[in-house]
């Protein structure tokens, strides 16, 4: 076999890196495409359920719990929750629905309930494990 | 495969090395040329089959497929060393 000249390598060399490329690169695109195809589901074939987790419809006041604290009403529409928010005493609610509900931090309920900061921090803890073991309750009734 | 893209050795298949050189310093002439070289393969390797709701196959050029080929053969071009 006669020896390559350089050039004749450098053809040959350039033919295989192109074809190669063009391969893989192939390959990779279907493999892209079955994982699609796999996963793919056409809306028609969709359940009610399935389609109704990708919708939201708007609900305003419809029964909700509205409770009223240092002036601000605040609106609680899951009904097990707002049942859960009664039966706390007064203060204890309080605390809860200006820490979750209006996301106020401990030392401005403090500032604004004439409270120190750890007092709140510790209702607020507390009323939260309170609040959990008694929605835990009726979930098992 | 016509005459002119034989490599001057007689190899057909191949693409003459003034080409590639040409190609791979960002010539646009030389890389239409090596892109028209391989325009077969690339639509032998984006030809697809697919079957209508009575299970007949039909064969079809992707043509997203065979751009995403075609450019990634451009940017691999240009990366090839001489040497």
């Amino acid at each position: 076999m006669r020896p390559q000249s350089f050039e004749e390598r450098i053809e040959r060399q350039f033919d295989t890196i192109c074809k190669q490329t063009l391969k893989y690169k192939a390959r990779d695109c279907y493999r892209k495409i079955k994982r699609q195809v796999e996963r793919e589901v056409s809306f028609s074939e969709l359940s009610e359920q399935d389609l109704a987790q990708l919708s939201v419809s708007d609900e305003y006041f419809k029964d909700a719990y509205s409770f009223n604290v240092l002036g601000y009403d605040i609106t609680v529409s899951d009904l097990s929750l707002a049942e859960a928010l009664d039966t706390l005493p007064a203060d204890r609610r309080d605390i809860i629905l200006l820490a979750y509900f209006l996301g106020m931090k401990d030392w401005e309920i403090a500032e604004r309930l004439n409270l120190v900061r750890r007092t709140v921090a510790y209702r607020r803890t507390s009323t939260l494990r309170e609040l959990k073991k008694f929605m835990e309750g009726h979930a098992d009734e | 495969m016509n005459k002119a893209q034989k490599s001057k050795n007689g190899n057909p298949g191949l693409l003459p090395f003034p080409v590639i050189v040409a190609a791979t310093g960002g010539d646009v002439e030389a890389i239409n040329k090596v892109l028209k070289h391989y325009k077969g393969y690339i639509i032998a390797l984006s030809t697809r089959r697919l079957y209508d709701e009575y299970g007949n196959a039909h064969l079809f050029v992707d043509e997203e497929l065979r751009q995403t080929l075609e450019t990634r053969l451009i940017a691999k071009i240009l990366t090839f060393k001489v040497e």
